[in-house]
């Protein structure tokens, strides 16, 4: 019987006691309607993005949209905190958010219907669910990523990559279609780390600069193995030669090479992101950002937490917060934050009942997403999930909504058609509607 | 040459066809049909009963509401005006589910989904008619159907959009199907209707159509019964195109052919029963029956190329060269580079037949077992920290051992899939300390020797293919009494023994209803179970049979991928009627030669690489170039992480050092992507943390370029004072002996005199040894860092 209590009966219920049994009907028939109108929606408010991506699923609960009335059950173990914002509550690990709370807008209300991590990743990553069904393990593209689709349309400093993933690739982050030009710069390697540096862009010791050159001259003459250049024709020999040519301009250009020397950050600057992996790639990126780079994902996994929620959260949500916090007033303090995006966000939200093993299991009815920067009106909370937490109900949102926020604000048209090398059409995201509150 | 009338495509389905057949619904999911279904051909085309203004969530219901009434008006005698109690009996599984799936609402985006949606749970397009009658007529108190006040009842409230509904309006209240639940629901609700007939199947027609760009064409689909009666379907069938820019297909049926040539498969599926139609549209222009007529045909590969060419008026590229053979066949039968001597004996030599005697001699060096046996480690091979290091091992060499024996395929997934005893002394036994429960080892074993994806089948009914939970559970059976003893796993060092042993007990039951399944495979006759042996043994007889036609077909599959840079089927081990080979014929062929030479995995390999097709050039012809799956030209590969490495340590003289591995070992012998290895990861070898660890990232990245160009390990080599060239610059050689000498090794070819000519020009300057080391370096980087070393052509 516990499994038919469930969210039909107050959905319903809600929505005739507010009136908005209209909404839920008719949202996406409106979103439909819509389409027209936002394709032309292309004046850029930010230059470069930040995408921090929580992989396996941040919990809601935990984070921005804490159910403190609902039963111990639901509510969980954490108790909840006030905000910047008055009458909104963020949970108790989130207090240096919390202090910037009027900076920040958090959604609540997206919705979809994937599951799986597989299938997850690919629907808030790419802004296209998969075509065909798709398993939890899976690595799976069809559609090119948000990052991707952002290094094809958006120019990157003569020599820098215009997309970098750190310190791994998501794994519906690739380009698809777009090609593999268009996929990450992965920076594996450890920016917390005092021998940091990313390899293989430094010439080898031992070579000078002028000789490099020269073997250069002599690669491009000897190199006579014949191009296909018809794209139908799917020569993998073109990528090839365009990554060369991106690989040299990334090893010649000073200002590459300068992003990415963190260690001349002050020491006080890397503290205050946190002398960790993941506070250090964030400072990472705040100096691609500078350097003009468009489009940077950090990826930090660890957020399936399928059991000991509370316990495995106590660990990991105090030094990751501040090092969100850190990376918006750092971006702040240079005024850069009016034109940078930060975002966060995983594949979805997780269970509202704490299972039998102390955690929470994956829940696509709901998820929280938190933006600041690049012109997103600040100080707001858009959309609201249930009393309990378990669907978003006021204002649903889709991955496509999201999708189309983050390209409407680089100034990339959402409902762009490009062609797939076999002369496919496929625009950027179906249903190519941002979402208005979070536009200046 | 160009298709005006429909004519039939070579053959492309037929593979499909000679697959083993079975009843396409399983037990569970029957569909039962109220009266007796008369076929009508007669019956009108009738576009406007129904509204379609569609809701957006679910692509293929529009339509549903007219499809149903046609239906309706074929099937059924003209309704009775009354709708009081005593009104035609409705059949639940035939009239109402079908309702419910063409609409949308048992879809795996709605209430079809595994909690299902807002509390209301349908099966996946009502593959559950016992769950989904539960479903609407009693869970959820009831609630859902109001027999007193048929109308009020929630399911038409909601699905009408008269009460708030996430899903939005699927149909009108004046629809046919509203007035079919209606009646239903107002004739008591009946679970069955007497005498109904089960559907047996649903078929397409045409299955294989040519067509010219802009041409449209109805497809028309129809239920077949098991009174031997048949229903036209079409306007209730769901649609899609798996290219739909080449041939798209709108919710009516209506298949039309783009602008560009190509090929594409319409799939139409019905309730849960799929049917496919192939379509090609050839290349406009005539090319003359002669061309392909005198085309060489050096065995059964030419034949079914040539004639799937000529069927797209595609026309082939001409052969390669012996040097560019030769490194061709090197790399795909040996993963090396022909060394300089061996380029230069091959070249010299005047035999008509040199070409099949190399491959040969190559089929019987060494090497062909560790490149082989490289391939399958990325298919089986676990990770150590899970399972533990010895382990590991021991199954690497028994990997290995039976690609050195040349050990018959159906033998080598025999003694896996019935593997017994230690896992510190059979190899094999750890694929058991791995994959520990049935159902892991059914989606293995199902994947990778049969290319049969049944992981949805876990879970719910799958959606693509006609496998249910039972099938998969029933399969799962096999691996019921796989009994482990010793230590069992510890991560992360794992390193105890174990034996894989047969249990006296261990069931498997059905998830839901609870059943404890009889072992039973997925087609064919069930092999007996000896009861004194272990039930593994009639599986791995039944999957390794020669009637089990997929058990050959997915393996030259991966064979032909490797060798021919795109598998006839892709992905390689993903075979079903709704992912048609690229040339069914040729697939069907070399698995039946497979078989004939009883699963010797050689003669598979020199049938390929002695085809006249192998040995085509991949520099297109004005009628091939867009061909990226017909193999009318080469399709370039780049190296192999673990070929390119070895290759470079064979032409810079240094050789490879691993940890974990003696002095000057290959990167193919590895036997666990445990050891460490920077270039190896660039160039896209699993990541041994992902489960499983086989997934090979095979395009290009700027990493790999910077790695080629900068790496310190690379570096190191080519400057290496024990190194190439350090030997090559203080031999007596003349610039122009090194400059050859440094082509043979890298591009496994002589230079030509600009060649030659610009790279004795290099040592113009070189005055003295330091000069001409410089000079040989700085080509040798450079020959290392075009694509003509990186990629196999």
């Amino acid at each position: 019987m516990a499994t038919q209590r469930n969210c039909e009966g107050f959905t319903r219920r809600d929505c005739l006691q507010l009136g908005m049994g209209g909404l839920l009907g008719g949202g996406l028939v409106g979103a439909l309607q819509a389409r027209g109108d936002a394709a032309n929606a292309t004046k850029r408010e930010a230059d470069s993005c930040i995408l921090i991506w929580m992989d396996g699923g941040p919990t809601h609960y935990e984070t921005f949209d804490p159910k403190p009335d609902a039963p111990v059950k639901i509510r969980g173990e954490f108790s909840t905190i006030a905000t910047k914002l008055p009458g909104v509550r963020f949970s108790k690990h989130m207090t240096q958010l919390a202090e910037i709370a009027d900076r920040l807008s958090i959604v609540r209300s997206i919705r979809h219907n994937q599951g799986n991590h597989g299938a997850g990743n690919h629907y808030m990553m790419t802004g296209s669910p998969p075509r065909i069904p798709v398993g939890c393990g899976a690595f799976v593209s069809f559609h090119p990523s948000l990052g991707s689709v952002a290094a094809r349309e958006l120019d990157a400093p003569s020599g820098m990559p215009a997309y970098f993933s750190m310190p791994r690739m998501s794994r519906s982050g690739g380009p698809n279609f777009l090609g593999a030009k268009h996929g990450p710069f992965v920076v594996p390697d450890d920016p917390n780390s005092s021998s940091f540096r990313v390899r293989d862009v430094a010439l080898p010791s031992g070579l000078t600069g002028d000789r490099y050159l020269g073997r250069q001259d002599i690669r491009q003459q000897i190199d006579r193995m014949k191009r296909i250049q018809d794209e139908a024709a799917g020569d993998p020999l073109l990528a090839v030669d365009e990554f060369y040519q991106q690989g040299q301009q990334l090893i010649r250009s000073t200002k590459s090479q300068q992003a990415f020397d963190i260690h001349s950050e002050p020491d006080e600057t890397r503290e205050k992101y946190g002398r960790n992996g993941f506070g250090q790639r964030a400072l990472l990126a705040r100096r691609l950002v500078e350097a003009g780079v468009p489009f940077v994902t950090l990826y930090e996994g660890g957020w399936d937490h399928h059991r000991t929620i509370f316990k495995e959260l106590n660990k990991k949500l105090p030094p990751f917060e501040a090092a969100m916090a850190a990376l918006i007033l750092d971006l702040e303090e240079r005024g850069m934050l009016e034109r940078t995006l930060v975002v966060a966000l995983g594949e979805f939200g997780r269970t509202p009942k704490v299972n039998s093993r102390g955690g929470r299991d994956h829940w696509s009815n709901a998820m929280s997403v938190m933006l600041a920067g690049g012109g997103t009106p600040a100080g707001q909370i858009i959309g609201a999930t249930d009393r309990q937490g378990y669907s978003a109900i006021e204002r649903v949102l889709s991955p496509e909504n999201f999708a189309s926020t983050i390209y409407a604000k680089l100034g990339i048209n959402p409902g762009k058609i490009v062609h797939t090398p076999e002369g496919r059409p496929a625009p950027y995201v179906s249903d190519p509607t941002p979402i208005h509150e979070l536009m200046s | 040459m160009l298709a005006t009338s429909p004519k039939s495509l070579s053959g492309c389905h037929e593979v499909v066809d000679n697959l083993p057949k079975y009843d396409t619904c399983g037990d569970r999911c029957a569909l039962l049909h109220s009266r007796q279904p008369r076929y009508n051909e007669g019956h009108p085309q009738t576009h406007s009963l129904l509204p379609r203004n569609a809701p957006p969530m679910c692509r293929f219901h529009t339509i549903v509401g007219i499809v149903f009434s046609l239906v309706w008006c074929a099937l059924v005698p003209p309704p009775h005006e009354s709708t009081l109690w005593g009104a035609e009996p409705v059949s639940f599984e035939l009239q109402v589910q079908p309702i419910m799936a063409a609409r949308g609402c048992s879809t795996g985006a709605c209430h079809g989904k595994q909690r299902g949606q807002n509390g209301f749970q349908l099966s996946l397009l009502g593959f559950d008619p016992e769950f989904d009658y539960a479903a609407l007529t009693m869970n959820a108190r009831g609630r859902r159907i109001f027999p007193a006040a048929p109308d009020q009842s929630l399911l038409l409230l909601k699905a009408t959009g008269q009460a708030p509904h996430g899903g939005g309006r699927r149909f009108a209240v004046d629809s046919e199907e509203y007035r079919i639940l209606r009646d239903w629901i107002v004739a008591g609700l009946p679970r069955r209707v007497p005498d109904e007939p089960t559907l047996t199947a649903v078929t397409a027609s045409p299955t294989e159509q040519f067509m010219k760009p802009g041409q449209t064409l109805q497809l028309e689909v129809t239920a077949h019964y098991s009174d031997g009666s048949m229903g036209n379907v079409t306007r209730m069938a769901m649609y899609q195109s798996n290219e739909s820019a080449i041939v798209a297909v709108d919710d009516d049926g209506v298949i039309e052919a783009g602008p560009i040539p190509g090929e594409a498969s319409i799939m139409a599926r019905y309730m849960n029963v799929i049917a496919t139609c192939n379509v090609a549209i050839p290349l406009a222009g005539d090319v003359p029956d002669e061309l392909y007529a005198k085309l060489p045909r050096n065995n059964l590969v030419d034949e079914h190329v040539w004639v799937k060419l000529q069927s797209l008026g595609i026309t082939p590229s001409g052969p390669i060269a012996d040097a560019k053979f030769a490194r061709r066949v090197y790399i795909d039968i040996i993963g090396t580079l022909p060394k300089p001597n061996e380029v230069r004996e091959f070249l010299a030599d005047t035999n008509e037949d040199k070409r099949q005697q190399l491959v040969a001699r190559l089929l019987d060096r060494p090497e062909y077992a560790e490149h082989w046996a490289n391939k399958w480690v990325d298919l089986l091979r676990p990770n150590p920290y899970r399972v533990g290091i010895k382990a590991v091992l021991n199954y690497d060499y028994w990997i290995r051992d039976s690609f050195r024996q040349n050990k018959p395929y159906d033998q080598f997934v025999r003694e896996l899939i019935a593997a017994q005893g230690s896992t510190w002394h059979n190899g094999a036994a750890t694929l058991f300390r791995d994959r520990r429960s049935p159902d892991e080892m059914t989606t293995l074993v199902t994947q990778l020797f049969l290319g049969i994806r049944l992981e949805c089948a876990k879970c719910h009914h799958h959606v693509f293919e006609k496998w249910s939970q039972d099938d998969f559970y029933s399969f799962a059976a096999y691996f019921a009494r796989v009994g482990h003893k010793g230590t069992g796993l510890s991560p992360p060092i794992s390193g105890g023994e174990e034996i894989v042993l047969t249990s006296k007990k261990g069931s498997v039951s059905h998830p839901l209803t609870g059943k404890v399944l009889e072992p039973r495979p997925l087609f064919l006759e069930a092999p007996t179970i000896d009861p004194d042996s272990d039930p593994r043994e009639a599986l791995a007889a039944w999957v390794t049979s020669k009637e089990n036609d997929y058990f050959a077909q997915v393996m030259v599959n991966r064979i032909w991928a490797d060798l021919m840079g795109r598998g006839l089927v892709m992905p390689v081990d993903d075979l079903r009627a709704t992912n048609p080979p690229t040339n069914g014929p040729l697939l069907e062929a070399l698995a039946n030669d497979f078989r004939d030479k009883q699963f010797n995995l050689k003669e598979v390999i020199r049938t390929i690489t002695t085809s006249y097709v192998y040995a085509l050039s991949s520099d297109p012809t004005d009628r091939n170039i867009a061909d990226t799956q017909n193999y009318s030209r080469h399709y370039r590969q780049r190296l192999r992480a673990e070929v390119m490495l070895d290759a470079i340590a064979d032409i810079t003289d240094i050789p490879n050092t691993f940890a974990a591995m003696p002095p000057g070992s290959r990167a193919k012998e590895i036997w666990t992507h445990r050891v460490s290895s920077l270039f190896l990861d660039t160039f896209g070898r699993p990541d041994p943390n992902q489960d499983p660890p086989c997934e090979r990232q095979e395009d290009a990245t700027v990493t790999q370029a910077l790695h080629m160009m900068n790496a310190t390990e690379l570096h190191a080599r080519v400057a290496s004072d024990k190194g190439r060239a350090a030997q090559l610059a203080s031999s007596d050689n003349t610039p122009e002996q090194i400059v050859e000498e440094l082509y043979l090794l890298v591009y496994a070819r002589f230079p030509d005199s600009d060649e030659r000519a610009f790279g004795k020009k290099l040592f113009d300057t070189a005055t003295d040894q330091a000069g001409r080391k410089q000079a040989t370096e700085d080509l040798l980087w450079a020959l290392l860092n075009t694509p003509e070393f990186l990629f196999k052509d």
